[in-house]
């Protein structure tokens, strides 16, 4: 192990901040612009760096096949990013279905220089939308993918048609089940439908201009949400997580989209009851928790745990600080979060361990791999929490059913640990 | 006309250089990256190529706005380095700094700033930009030879029965299994394993190359100029029977040892090669002219898995695209065509060839993890695809298969039938007897068996007629036609 352990550099003060943590910022907006049915991204960049993308996206993104102008010294000394990037729009338009050409631009590609009026705004039939997210620039995962959407709305968007006053876009990639949820939740409450992007489908993208509010579910679409206010769409504030969360969001969405306030109150009432019924006897109670991840969502998990009776004294994301996490972060503040960090590197991390003494890790996967070398139960935030519902009370149950599952799990990792830290084991 | 990429199957000689220096213990590399470049090459992607949690001795010097604005990386190495150092990770390392494509666009050489960090650093200019992988990889071992290894070395002798083994590093397919495969195979011939560079050894260790009598090059795409530097014998890690027993009897040969080495093939063929022999005397082997192979991967790869299933197997093989590519050769362009056209039924390749497959319906074709990229375990050492013991492991995977392909098509009541399972629906038995078939719609029945693997075509043919049928009754047609067979036939592919 070549990361000290965490009390030697406690010892010195402030730990060191060495290796920041975050998924290549790139992959955001790969993500979201690759499960578009209809969209076949073409990438400006060298080849490690589009090996290492492609890689991540053909795991976590989707079974698309990807193009590419091909960059490399000779062309880039030649001054040929231009060309080669429409050389691959031109592939792609070929492609069948196609109706968006997102052209993802990156390290190399920026700072050579790939002016947007030299790019195509279409080629056949299909959209060409250039998507800026050079890594030095963005520096999270999470934030390119707000850059993505922006560019896509700002295109896109149909602002031709009139508003429909009780409709509602659901902002942020969510797990499938959630926007189901809330969906048939505030048609109880009388609105007419819900979007959720980012999506599979480019008609909703188009359709987003002409709702009645946006409601963003994750706090970092900064850009996103200036496309909505230009709009003339308002932002509904907070998110549906936890009992307290849910039961202000759901009012506040009945008074911006006019709903009957009498169905609004009873749909929030029962799931105020339901998410009261969950939290009684505060399932995790006595458990101390740290939430790390790089999905930009980690304030939010860590209220719904503190809600349901855990302790979680420190919560680092790799997003910047900004107001709309600060009402997260003052929530978590007043009830026994100690530190929250933004822009994390593995070393804060890495003595949070050290400094709180956590159950449980949720991290990212160099530091799940430290915490569980030392017998800590610790999972990988992006895939086992980023997988599972967690809004409402649909949601709530489902997170904490896994959290308790989790903790359950202490001596299998305690096992672990004796059997390849220590030189003899008890076999038992 | 400008080079358009699709899918990329090789990554940049900084990935190389990361890759090939990583794996030893007692280096420390720095690279000049943005966040992005060092979490891809050092977790998102070793997480699923090497099962490692995370590459533990590299730090980024995070390149950010202020260096590609015109400041350059200087500052921020020496950032990165004062941190390390102060931390104490660098106490018995080897310090490397690592340019990448971003540094090396904004013109970043560190070849003197290096002399200001501690003793000895070096600066690796990995010529990202133009350099491959493969290419990187063989100019980074050689480089690492002449800074750390050459000077020493003068005046070491070269001591009997001792080989070398350059390659793997990080990132190369199935690499445990193989390196286990073709130690055994060195000691089988009657030599004893060095230096395994650089996957297995200590940076401070790698003097002590130039002990080998014999090196053994894993991979034909790196690792070459170091072996003609050494000057010593070479030979390649061998595929298939008839390459391994050669090899055996070469190393034998140049050892001095033949006799134990033509001993070792005799046992081998009473033991580990047992099984290919029973698999060929059995009904398995009756099999292998119907069963057809498209191969996507390393030229090494290639050109093993050709030689054994194609020349010795006698398996038809429908189409190779080695990698890295040659003018005239298959590009992924090529090959994606070539499956949504035509998959042949065992596909050898990345997930690119899967991704391919999944664009064509390929469902009756199947996927063979043969490279990367994708996502793939290779950690168990009984997977070998090189030497005796992946004659073996190669053979088993492709009959079983078969098998699984003859299963999916087996009989089964429909009353047992789960809706929910997801599975495609067995078809119900139709009560009206045989129904005639126009010749045009036998042609359409016999055009879709045609693609099926030959073991399932008799229950795989029944299966189809009957759907093709049961369709035309509930139809209520006199007899089938060829827009009827076609129609039902394609949603069977989905």
């Amino acid at each position: 192990m070549t990361i000290p352990k965490s009390d030697e550099m406690k010892s010195k003060g402030k730990p060191c901040q060495l290796h920041p943590q975050s998924m290549c910022p790139a992959f955001g907006s790969l993500r979201i612009l690759t499960r578009l049915e209809g969209s076949h991204p073409v990438m400006a960049t060298d080849t490690g760096c589009l090996y290492g993308l492609t890689f991540v996206t053909h795991f976590y993104g989707a079974r698309k096949s990807l193009l590419a102008a091909h960059l490399g010294t000779e062309e880039l000394m030649a001054g040929e990013v231009v060309e080669g990037t429409r050389a691959a729009i031109e592939v792609a338009a070929k492609e069948p279905g196609v109706r968006l050409i997102p052209v993802v631009s990156l390290c190399v590609a920026e700072t050579a220089g790939l002016p947007e009026e030299m790019l195509p705004k279409k080629a056949g039939d299909a959209d060409v939308v250039l998507v800026r997210v050079p890594a030095y620039a963005i520096h999270s995962h999470p934030e390119a993918k707000d850059v993505a959407l922006a560019a896509l709305l700002n295109r896109l968007g149909d602002t031709s048609v009139a508003k429909k006053k009780k409709t509602l876009v659901l902002l942020g990639e969510v797990f499938p089940a959630d926007p189901l949820a809330i969906d048939g939740l505030l048609r109880r409450m009388g609105v007419e439908q819900t979007i959720t992007l980012p999506g599979r489908s480019i008609d909703d993208i188009e359709r987003a201009a002409s709702v009645g509010a946006v409601a963003p579910l994750h706090p970092f679409y900064k850009e996103t949400m200036q496309v909505f206010r230009s709009w003339d769409i308002p932002v509904v504030g907070g998110a549906p997580v936890g009992m307290s969360g849910s039961y202000a969001w759901l009012k506040s969405i009945g008074k911006l989209l006019d709903l009957d306030p009498k169905l609004v109150n009873e749909v929030a009432e029962e799931e105020r009851a339901k998410a009261a019924a969950i939290l009684s006897g505060n399932p995790l109670e006595g458990a101390t928790v740290i939430v790390s991840g790089y999905e930009g969502t980690e304030l939010a998990y860590a209220r719904l745990l503190v809600e349901a009776g855990a302790h979680v004294p420190f919560v680092s994301t790799s997003i910047g600080s900004d107001p709309l996490v600060l009402p997260d972060e003052l929530w978590l503040k007043q009830r026994g979060t100690q530190e929250v960090i933004y822009r994390k590197t593995l070393e804060h991390d890495v003595q949070a361990l050290d400094d709180y003494d956590p159950d449980l890790v949720i991290g990212t996967t160099p530091y799940c791999a430290i915490a569980k070398e030392r017998g800590i139960p610790a999972v990988y935030f992006t895939n086992q929490l980023a997988s599972r519902p967690f809004f409402l009370t649909g949601g709530m149950g489902a997170t904490i059913g896994f959290i308790k599952q989790m903790l359950s799990r202490e001596d299998k990792y305690q096992w672990m640990h004796d059997f390849f830290e220590l030189e003899v084991v008890n076999n038992g | 006309m400008a080079k358009v990429i699709r899918d990329l199957a090789d990554t940049s000689s900084y990935w190389a250089a990361v890759w090939s220096m990583c794996p030893m213990p007692d280096v420390h590399v720095i690279c000049d990256a943005p966040i992005g470049c060092f979490n891809l090459v050092a977790t998102a992607v070793p997480d699923y190529t090497d099962s490692v949690p995370h590459i533990e001795n590299i730090t980024p010097s995070v390149i950010t706005e202020q260096e590609v604005g015109g400041s350059g990386t200087g500052e921020a190495v020496k950032r990165t380095y004062e941190g390390l150092r102060d931390e104490g990770m660098l106490e018995g390392k080897q310090l490397i700094v690592v340019s990448t494509a971003e540094s090396e666009m904004i013109g970043s050489d560190l070849t003197d700033l290096v002399k200001q960090l501690q003793e000895g650093t070096t600066f690796f200019h990995s010529e990202s930009l133009s350099d491959d992988e493969h290419v990187g990889r063989d100019r980074v071992l050689q480089w690492l030879w002449e800074n750390y290894g050459a000077a020493q070395a003068d005046g070491i002798e070269v001591e009997a029965g001792l080989v070398n083994i350059i390659g793997p590093t990080y990132g190369c397919f199935n690499a445990p299994s193989d390196l286990h495969e073709v130690k055994r195979l060195i000691e089988g011939a009657g030599g004893r394993v060095n230096i395994v560079f650089p996957y297995a050894c200590k940076l401070a260790d790698i003097t002590d190359l130039a002990k080998a009598q014999v090196n053994v090059i894993m991979y034909q795409e790196f690792g070459h100029t170091l072996a003609a530097t050494l000057g010593q014998p070479t030979l390649h890690a061998p595929f298939g029977m008839r390459g391994t027993t050669t090899f055996l009897q070469n190393l034998g040969d140049l050892l001095g040892t033949r006799a134990q080495a033509d001993a070792f093939i005799q046992h081998e063929k009473k033991t580990t090669l047992q099984s290919v022999w029973d698999l060929w005397r059995g009904p398995q082997s009756d099999w292998f002219p119907t069963t057809t192979i498209g191969i996507s991967a390393t030229r090494t790869y290639v050109e093993g898995l050709q030689s054994y299933l194609g020349d010795e197997l006698g398996m038809p093989i429908l189409f190779t695209a080695p990698r890295p590519g040659k003018v005239g050769e298959m590009n992924n362009e090529a090959v994606r065509q070539f499956i949504h056209k035509s998959p042949p039924t065992l596909i050898y390749g990345s997930i690119n060839e899967r991704i391919y497959m999944a664009e064509a319906g390929a469902t009756r074709s199947a996927f063979m993890p043969a490279a990367f990229p994708g996502a793939m375990v290779c950690r168990s050492v009984g997977t070998p695809f090189m030497g005796y013991r992946g004659t073996v492991h190669l053979i088993q995977e492709i009959v079983n298969k078969l098998y699984d392909a003859l299963f999916s098509f087996l009989p089964l009541d429909t009353a047992y039938s789960k809706p929910s399972s997801g599975a495609v629906q067995p078809v119900k038995v139709g009560d009206a007897g045989n129904m005639p078939w126009n010749d045009d719609a036998k042609e359409v029945l016999d055009k879709a068996l045609d693609k099926l693997p030959f073991l399932a075509r008799i229950s795989a043919s029944r299966e189809l007629q009957m759907r093709v049928e049961a369709e035309a009754q509930a139809k209520d047609l006199d007899e089938v036609t060829a827009e009827l067979a076609t129609a039902v036939l394609a949603a069977q592919a989905d």
